[in-house]
């Protein structure tokens, strides 16, 4: 008795009309300032590391799909992202095997075993990061990575400087030209600006949590001015430490990454805020110069644990009338 | 349909549809030659049924399947029993339906039906309870639960809507009789109004508080009403009913109002219809008119693969076929352009909380996504708190996946519920 079909589906009838793709999109496209600034810097090196990274990270979850004949879901850009996120934190010179393991690591282990987008507990381009330094420490010295490279600024990584030479070299170092990128260090985390655009960007269209991304600077600053309060010869200030290394990178763009994240409120900032204290504690105490991978993955660890904080539900426990 | 602004670090704001300054008079549509009334319960081949194909009803005749039914559905016209069959809804429940065949020449005077309606809940539950507007007098008469409090609808609980706002509006005096009427047969110590806040209707009544919800859906739903107005907290997994509170429309209070005046029932439901452009149709129709008809009648277009949405696009449901019936409590029917379908995905959740920042109820639906997926209905209930959803479907309508999560929900109440009973 029907002429035709209708569509039966369930209520909401309606949607915001967001999706993976819109969010990963939006997320590369405020990568693209730092990115693109490292490329300007470093050269066709660079820009061949992250190719080779973006790529080989979508291939990866390619194949994994199709070994584990799965809906191919590259489309939804997940593994881009991981690709630059990866390639982001790479030294410009990078040996093509070290960039490809590394995102076979992040897609394969850090993402895939555990079930695909969302299932994963660690952002999976710091568990690639994690592995290659312990695996291969030597290709993250940036100073020896960019030995080559003539510079118009200090050549020194800032954070390898006052690891090794204490506070005091980072007097070598302009707060401004940190922010601007005159500095040697990853190809996307150089530049400061183009990563707090980016991230601002991402905050204002809501597809990352300024929770995480504000109380994560906060931590930085607030534990690194008690460090320098109590003691300025052995610990540089918290704007050095706040735009220098991946610091930025992480407060944008790794400690905001959805499924190893929190999402209630008060769990957001204490994530974020423990974030940035756990950083200057490994900078400053540990023997990582940087320390952003470690500490972000730690906190990964310990995320749902504190995302256990969350409001009661209506009509149980104490607000009930 | 309303998309999320370029710039979102705010919440999405949905808001309710405002009636224009001066309403049309909604158009009528004509009686049809054969009507389709559902009933409430599932046909039981192991009972003897009292109606069959052929059976003559008159017009305001109650028409049960069984001797001991409780259910009951009310012919709006004289005529001819055509079809008894199965319906069953989206939850796979079981409902029976009944083809009346429309013969006017039948309807003479005496052929209407006058009901014996007393001062007394349980005689109007007899009778009224299929009116348009559907009023809960099922929960009114019920012994269980002493309903205390009962809230007047003067305003639309989905958006999109302006079915209650008009009624309400345009029938103020009606309303107030319908008060009364309930004052006397009912023992309700409260009743309560509720209007949208923008609007200027008159709502001078002696002893009935008016409370002004905001434009912002879901403000109108009624567990948001108790919390924001009467200060009652819908404990998790019970309904208004269970704690004395029952919801009614205006459509339906003046359906008991002309009811108790005329000793007749009436049929006539005013429904909000919008076709693909957008453009809002108020129309009045019989219940039991089939949709179809309405839409001939404004040449509203359906093609193959649009979706047929019966109450609001948040909370409505679709139906297959322009032969569904108008009922007592459909408020609105919405044509939606197969273009503007959202794509649903069979993604995992990815942890975005754009729910658990929405969500009026704090549930933390990230997690509580993932048991349903499982199955662990009760482990869903009991730690993830699937009993307070006030069923508002803003999680999946901002979800980034783009879970049906609404559905997961419902579903799962639905499961639940099951697994209770046979426990
Ligand atoms: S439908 Fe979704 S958003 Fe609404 S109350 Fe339930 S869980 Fe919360
Ligand atoms: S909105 Fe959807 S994808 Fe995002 S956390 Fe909620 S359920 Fe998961």
């Amino acid at each position: 008795m029907n002429k035709y079909k209708l569509t039966v589906s369930h209520a909401p009838f309606w949607h915001d009309g967001d999706s993976l793709f819109q969010m990963n999109m939006n997320i590369l496209l405020a990568a693209l300032p730092a990115a693109i600034f490292g490329i300007f810097q470093f050269g066709a090196s660079a820009f061949g590391v992250l190719a080779l990274s973006v790529g080989s990270a979508m291939f990866w979850e390619l194949v994994m799909n199709m070994v584990s004949k799965k809906p191919l879901s590259i489309g939804d850009l997940d593994a881009a992202v991981i690709g630059l996120m990866f390639g982001m934190m790479l030294p410009p010179i990078t040996p093509w095997w070290v960039v490809i393991t590394g995102t076979f690591v992040a897609v394969i282990v850090g993402k895939m075993i555990f079930g695909g987008i969302g299932a994963n507990p660690f952002n999976p381009a710091l568990i690639g990061m994690a592995i290659l330094m312990l695996s291969w420490k030597a290709f993250f010295d940036f100073d020896t990575s960019l030995v080559d490279f003539v510079f118009d600024f200090t050549e020194l990584a800032p954070l390898a400087a006052i690891k090794f030479q204490g506070a005091g070299a980072a007097e070598m170092f302009s707060v401004g030209d940190l922010f601007m990128g005159k500095e040697v260090g990853a190809i996307g985390s150089v530049f400061g600006l183009g990563l707090v655009l980016g991230g601002i960007y991402l905050i204002l269209r809501g597809y990352i949590r300024w929770e995480i991304s504000l109380s994560f600077i906060v931590g930085i600053i607030v534990t690194a001015f008690i460090f320098n309060m109590v003691n300025s010869e052995n610990y540089a200030g918290p704007l050095f430490h706040l735009f220098s290394g991946y610091t930025l990178l992480g407060a944008f763009f790794l400690m905001t990454e959805n499924s190893s994240s929190p999402v209630n409120t008060i769990p957001m900032f204490i994530y974020g805020f423990l974030g940035g204290l756990m950083i200057i504690l490994m900078r400053n105490i540990g023997s990582y110069a940087d320390g952003t991978v470690l500490a972000i993955l730690l906190l990964n660890l310990v995320n749902p644990l504190i995302d256990n904080i969350r409001p009661k539900a209506l009509g149980k426990g104490e607000n009930n009338a | 349909m309303i998309k999320r602004s370029f710039f979102s670090l705010t919440q999405p704001r949905l808001k309710y549809d405002l009636l224009e300054a001066d309403p049309k008079a909604p158009e009528s549509i004509p009686i049809p030659p054969n009507l389709i009334l559902l009933l409430n319960e599932a046909l039981d081949n192991t009972k003897s049924i009292i109606l069959k194909k052929g059976d003559k009803v008159k017009k305001g005749e109650k028409l049960s399947l069984y001797k001991d039914s409780t259910e009951y559905t009310i012919s709006p016209v004289s005529g001819v029993i055509n079809v008894i069959d199965t319906y069953s809804d989206d939850f796979g429940n079981k409902a029976t339906y009944l083809v009346v065949r429309n013969d006017p020449q039948q309807a003479s005077g005496e052929d209407i039906v006058k009901y014996e309606l007393t001062d007394d809940i349980e005689v109007a539950d007899q009778y009224l309870r299929t009116l348009p507007g559907a009023p809960p007098l099922k929960i009114l008469a019920s012994k269980e639960n002493t309903i205390q409090t009962l809230v007047i609808m003067c305003t639309d609980q989905d958006i999109l809507s302006t079915t209650a706002q008009y009624v309400a509006q345009s029938t103020m005096e009606e309303i107030k009789e319908g008060v009364r009427v309930l004052k006397r047969i009912a023992n309700i110590m409260k009743m309560c109004l509720v209007v949208s806040q923008d609007t200027n209707m008159q709502t001078e009544f002696d002893g009935i508080q008016t409370f002004r919800v905001s434009k912002n859906y879901p403000s109108a739903l009624p567990a948001m009403i108790m919390k924001d107005h009467l200060n009652m907290i819908l404990p998790a997994g019970q309904s208004p009913e269970d704690v004395g509170v029952a919801f009614i429309t205006a459509e339906a209070i003046v359906s008991i109002a002309k009811a108790y005046r005329t000793k007749t029932a009436t049929y006539e439901k005013v429904l909000t219809v919008i076709g693909k452009d957008g453009q809002r149709h108020m129309i009045k129709a019989t219940i039991g008119t089939p949709l179809r008809r309405i839409f001939n009648a404004f040449s509203l277009h359906i093609n193959e693969k649009d979706r047929l949405i019966i109450g609001g696009p948040m909370k409505g449901f679709a139906t297959y076929t322009h032969h569904h019936p108008v009922l007592p409590d459909m408020d609105t029917v919405i044509i939606q352009d197969r273009d503007l379908i959202p794509a649903l995905s069979d993604n995992a959740c990815i942890n975005c909380g754009k729910c658990i920042k929405i969500c009026p109820a704090n549930i933390p639906v990230n997690l509580l996504v993932r048991l349903l997926e499982a199955d662990q209905y009760e482990e869903a209930f009991d730690k993830f708190d699937l009993g307070s959803c006030i069923e508002c479907g803003l999680c999946a309508y901002v979800c980034l996946a783009r879970i049906p999560l609404y559905q997961y929900i419902r579903l799962g109440k639905h499961e639940f519920l099951k697994l209770k009973a046979d426990a």
